[in-house]
């Protein structure tokens, strides 16, 4: 296994090195002790590689990200119920947006840029990095712990950082920011929306896509999919295989809605679950497509 | 370009004709006429009040799925049925902390092997090291018992991904959502051995979240087990019966868990079992209530 363990660090040392360094140099400023959680074991840090060690069968999920490294701390309590401090350094504000947006559903939490709190599992994004603590055990009692150690990690974690600037592309009226995914693998694209059992898209590492859920005045969100390909003819190759390889549900409430597709130079723009075409033709003509 | 399977191929079960007519492989074993029987046995009383696992009806519940199986007076004869006294027993179990297989479903399975006449000596358990563990290396027979549950490359985690373990790299078939699983059981350490496929689905988990896949809100207690002899029609059960939870809980959109086409790869690639609901003989046997399928 070539994960490693850490040492203690001088702070100083830390503090100097922090603002561009490894995730390994967070484990002195970190919290060993929260709400009667005590740290457990030593601290590891995984890599690119390493990260299959650590995740089973989820390192992808992550990997189609820019993910550099994952700082892991877990702590017990007397009872021996577990918490996971798991910190990814995404490389990047927009890549950690992205890790957290794949997987956003609960309430706001107010830590960090962005944050969500359910049961057992906090989630935030803060700078190029990312952020999940989780329990497996007793969600309730583990909650305190699990908002305490959030807030004493944000602190640590550097300067904030801005968004991806595709989502300024997206359609205001009726946008659900907080339903608002971005991402470049069809992983995530079929963690969110099942489209297809192949990669009819043709989404890779170099493709930014934007997930956007809009009120569709019924109980079903209408969804806009927007790619960013590397260029037009990668677009146009996406745009017909889209066209000839998706098939609509013909089933259930999801069958009476409206797929439809556009392309403009190198961006695809897909609406799914639409109302109407009329709904669906209005979303697509006012997207804001950045000049590239 | 090879036609993908969509949703709606999932929903109605026809993902064995679209892939049988687009892959162009040729089988690896012949097509099969009879149906596979798969029986799904529920018990309300297979967790207690406090969600710990009924030790006892368990046993009982695999007794009468078995039995069933294989239409067998009774649960010894059941499992004579599936092994010889002569033979090295593997039970491939799960180890993954968050849902692991459950120590009762297990101890069910190694006390009718051991009614069945085989000895202690030659019963293995094991999870992670299947593949180096001597016993495992010389045996004669698998049984083969998990929990069922989602998985984010997969879509779901059954029968067949538990013999992962088997091969030496794992990641290695994580590539196109694990597409070729089922070439597993065609390993030579694991080719035509499983006599009995035990997907449990007392407390599936019908839905994963954050980097472990893992929130208890999304697993629920359904006790039940699933059990047949064929790897590739149990896992379709479960399918169904995860697709349902989730269209229950998280609507239609959400219903399919991306991207379950390894369980019909399993059969029209690699021919270890069918895919088709047509060719599978459900047989639901005690607790109805909450069934979903």
């Amino acid at each position: 296994m070539n994960k490693s363990t850490l040492l203690p660090l001088g702070a100083a040392l830390v503090l100097a090195a922090f603002a561009g360094g490894s995730v390994k140099d967070l484990g002195p400023l970190l919290p060993k002790d929260v709400a009667g959680w005590k740290a457990a074991g030593p601290d590891t840090v995984y890599d690119r590689k390493t990260i299959f060690d650590y995740l089973d069968g989820g390192a992808e999920v992550y990997l189609a990200f820019d993910l550099r490294e994952v700082f892991v701390r877990k702590f017990k309590n007397a009872a021996g119920t577990e918490i996971a401090l798991d910190i990814y350094d995404c490389g990047s504000p927009a890549e950690a947006f992205g890790a957290f947006t794949c997987d956003r559903q609960d309430p706001d939490a107010g830590i960090g840029q962005e944050s969500e709190y359910g049961p057992g599992l906090l989630r935030f994004r803060h700078g190029r990095y990312f952020v999940s603590i989780t329990t497996a055990g007793d969600e309730k009692k583990a909650e305190v712990a699990l908002r305490e150690l959030g807030k004493a990690v944000v602190p640590h974690l550097g300067p904030a950082g801005e968004p991806p600037a595709l989502l300024r592309a997206l359609p205001e009226s009726g946008l659900k920011k907080d339903r608002t995914c971005f991402f470049h693998s069809v992983i995530n694209l079929n963690n969110l929306l099942f489209v297809a059992s192949e990669n009819i898209l043709n989404l890779e590492l170099r493709t930014d896509c934007i997930l956007a859920e809009y009120d569709a005045g019924g109980v079903e969100p209408a969804r806009l999919l927007l790619v960013r390909y590397p260029d037009e003819s990668q677009a146009q190759i996406a745009e017909q295989s889209f066209a000839k390889g998706y098939r609509p549900p013909d089933s259930g409430a999801s069958s009476k809605t409206q797929t439809l597709a556009r392309r403009r130079s190198n961006f695809l723009a897909i609406v799914f679950t639409a109302p109407s075409r009329d709904f669906a033709e209005r979303l697509l003509v006012a997207v804001k497509y950045p000049q590239e | 370009m090879k036609h993908a399977l969509t949703r709606r191929d999932f929903l109605r079960g026809t993902t064995l004709a679209v892939l049988g007519t687009t892959i162009g492989l040729p089988r690896l074993a012949p097509a099969q006429t009879a149906k596979s029987r798969v029986v799904l046995i529920r018990h309300p009383e297979a967790l207690d009040e406090n969600s710990q696992f009924n030790e006892k009806i368990i046993q009982q519940m695999l007794d009468e799925a078995v039995m069933k199986l294989v239409d067998a007076p009774d649960p010894i004869a059941a499992f004579r049925r599936l092994v010889k006294p002569e033979d090295v027993v593997g039970i491939k179990s799960n180890v993954w902390s968050y849902l692991p297989t459950p120590p009762e479903a297990e101890k069910a399975i190694k006390r009718r092997l051991l009614d069945a006449g085989v000895k202690e000596e030659a019963i293995g358990l094991d999870y992670h090291t299947v593949r180096t563990n001597p016993l495992f290396v010389k045996s004669t027979a698998l049984i083969n018992v998990r929990p069922l549950r989602t998985h984010y490359l997969a879509g779901m985690s059954g029968c067949i991904k538990n013999y992962i373990m088997f091969d030496v790299s794992q990641p290695a078939h994580h590539p196109d959502s694990c597409a070729d699983l089922g070439s597993l059981f065609l390993l030579p350490q694991v080719k035509g051995k499983t006599r009995l496929n035990v997907l449990c689905v007392l407390t599936p988990q019908y839905y994963g979240r954050g980097p472990h896949n893992f929130n208890r809100r999304y697993v629920w207690n359904y006790k039940g087990l699933i059990v047949g002899r064929d790897p590739v029609a149990v896992d379709t059960i479960g399918l169904h019966l995860l697709m349902a939870k989730r269209r229950k809980e998280l609507g239609p959109a959400q219903e399919v868990p991306p991207v379950p086409k390894h369980i019909q790869i399993a059969d029209t690639k690699y021919g270890i079992g069918t895919s088709d609901p047509a060719k599978i003989e459900l047989i639901k046997l005690g607790w109805a209530e909450g069934i979903l399928i």
